[in-house]
């Protein structure tokens, strides 16, 4: 089934993003005003209200702090909508892109016209307690002694350099190039532009992993709207399409006892996002990849198939900043604007939506008409990411 | 306010679950066993209740001959986050790894008996038992 063209974002919302409460007696903010805020803002820029998202599509993002089963319900009650179509997003860091396809396939049914999709959380300002919930991470990784996704990112980022001779000059490449976008970004958080010695001598956290390997939890709040492309044309904005989706969640490339760990679902969720829109590598101008590692960008630049796994020479001879062959993470990333919990998947579909319209600013990647967008979610046990979805978006039919 | 002494700082075990009890049984007597589908032949790992091959319920619990290489690991040289993780402070530094065994099946444990300065891609291990309570012995891995 296609959903090319079917459904256009016609509003976002970005709240700044901050760290507050982290240190005792810092004014702050709970996950619901940075709900309301992202919201009003994605209100404001599609020339809506409130009472036109009554009986309409919502999709909130489930954060992994806050463990309650109802919470797109308790956000509807925050926000004040009575949704005819509720979704969670559940498939973390990627919800925010797979609640783009599920709600463009609803609005391609007719079933509604327009959408709000929003995420928000405030780790530094919120604590919750949470316990350990059964799974694999409680059973089979914990008692060793792990610390994390970091410990599992660490043994990807060393199977790859051990396998394909990987620098940190190759990998410091693409964190240069996210804080110099950043840099350019009044939204971003992290602007003070870095060097690849910057990047080699910062602190080990999971060796080899560094501390400018990995993303910056944060407090903030995300939103976007979709319209129906007849609604679409009738509000202020210009109308940034879907134009092909893609999804792949619980990937295995091998037996899944024990798997490539090197190759990412995106592989399969790119492939079939760019046969929906209809496009090929060159069509692409510029890539906003979920970023919650370097690795995992540079493994989705490989599994996307912008050069062959291994490709160290292309990464070498590649521009990656907005003025390059190949511009990604024009926003900085959420390793550079932060990352509140899963909401932190909306941000590169903001950019994406950004780019498209022309308003990148300093950053601007020049004639841009198409960008893909990744969202990623959970580290499995034996496996890399474990949700995987892809989005191409353009702003024309 | 609550006190570093209020705070459990006894390791986490794992829940002994009814699909996962099978192989902490074989553990404790030191045997390292993983289920293997009998009608395609895939390993199923970690413990489950049918095939995630293939479906089948025909599963049944196989001695591993406990040899296998690192595929890749880490250091722990600082613990983070949940207060259970401080537990394991006293071990720092200690490796993390991915282990494939020879059969195929890759595990999450521990190498131990070397210093972590001589643990490489590739090293083959080979199982060893590490009582953490009376029902639970994790298997680790040595070098070998």
């Amino acid at each position: 089934m296609s959903i090319k063209n079917q459904a256009a974002i016609v509003g976002i919302g970005d709240t700044p993003t901050d760290r507050l409460g982290s240190k005792p007696g810092e004014p702050r903010k709970s996950s619901a005003e940075y709900l309301s805020w992202a919201m009003h803002l994605a209100l404001e820029d599609a020339g809506l209200s409130l009472k036109d998202f009554q009986g309409q599509g919502l999709g909130v993002t489930i954060p992994t702090a806050y463990p309650q089963p109802f919470w797109p319900e308790e956000v509807s009650e925050i926000l004040g909508i009575t949704p005819g179509f509720l979704l969670g997003g559940a498939t973390g860091g990627a919800g925010a892109v797979s609640l783009l396809g599920g709600m463009s396939a609803a609005i391609n049914s007719g079933f509604i016209d327009l959408a709000l999709v929003i995420g928000a959380a405030a780790p530094f300002s919120e604590h919750w307690g949470g316990g350990i919930q059964p799974g694999d991470m409680r059973d089979w990784e914990i008692p060793y002694g792990t610390m994390g996704p970091n410990s599992k990112i660490a043994m990807v980022m060393r199977r790859h350099m051990h396998q394909y001779g990987t620098t940190l000059d190759h990998l410091g490449k693409i964190a240069v190039a996210g804080r110099y976008h950043a840099s350019l970004n009044p939204l971003g958080y992290l602007r003070k532009p870095i060097t690849i010695d910057d990047y080699k001598n910062s602190r080990l956290v999971a060796d080899p992993v560094r501390l400018l390997d990995c993303v910056m939890p944060a407090n903030g709040g995300k939103a976007y709207i979709l319209a129906s492309p007849e609604r679409a044309k009738t509000l202020r904005k210009k109308p940034i399409y879907l134009k092909g989706f893609g999804e792949r969640s619980n990937p295995s490339y091998g037996p899944r006892a024990g798997s490539d760990a090197l190759i990412m679902g995106v592989k399969d969720a790119g492939r079939v996002a760019m046969e929906m829109a209809g496009v090929k590598h060159q069509d692409i101008n510029f890539l906003e990849l979920y970023d919650d590692y370097i690795i995992v960008v540079y493994l989705q630049i490989e599994d996307l198939g912008f050069c062959d796994k291994g490709d160290l020479k292309f990464f070498e001879n590649t521009d990656f900043t907005f003025k390059g062959q190949l511009p990604i993470q024009t926003g900085g990333g959420i390793i550079n604007c932060g990352q509140p919990s899963t909401a932190g998947g909306v941000h590169h579909i903001l950019e994406g939506v950004r780019q498209l319209r022309g308003e990148g600013g300093e950053r601007q990647v020049p004639n841009a008409k198409i960008g893909l967008i990744s969202g990623l979610g959970v580290l499995p046990y034996g496996k890399n990411l474990g949700c995987c979805a892809v989005a191409i978006l353009g702003n024309e039919v | 306010m609550t006190t570093m002494a209020e705070i459990d700082v006894s390791k986490p075990l794992p829940a002994i679950t009814t699909e996962a009890k099978p192989f902490w049984d074989a553990a404790a007597e030191q045997k390292l066993m993983i289920q293997r589908c009998q009608e395609c032949n895939a390993w199923v790992w970690t413990p489950r209740p049918a095939c995630n091959e293939c479906g089948s319920e025909k599963i049944e619990w196989t001695q591993m001959s406990g040899r296998g290489e690192v595929y890749s690991f880490t250091v722990i040289r600082q613990v983070v986050g949940r207060a259970a993780s401080k537990a394991f402070e006293p071990d720092i530094p200690y490796v993390i790894a991915w282990v494939d065994l020879d059969e195929g099946p890759r595990l999450i444990t521990n190498i131990i008996g070397c210093p972590v300065e001589d643990v490489k891609l590739g090293m083959k291990v080979a199982v060893q038992f590490e009582k953490a309570s009376e029902k639970i012995w994790l298997p680790k891995f040595k070098p070998s």
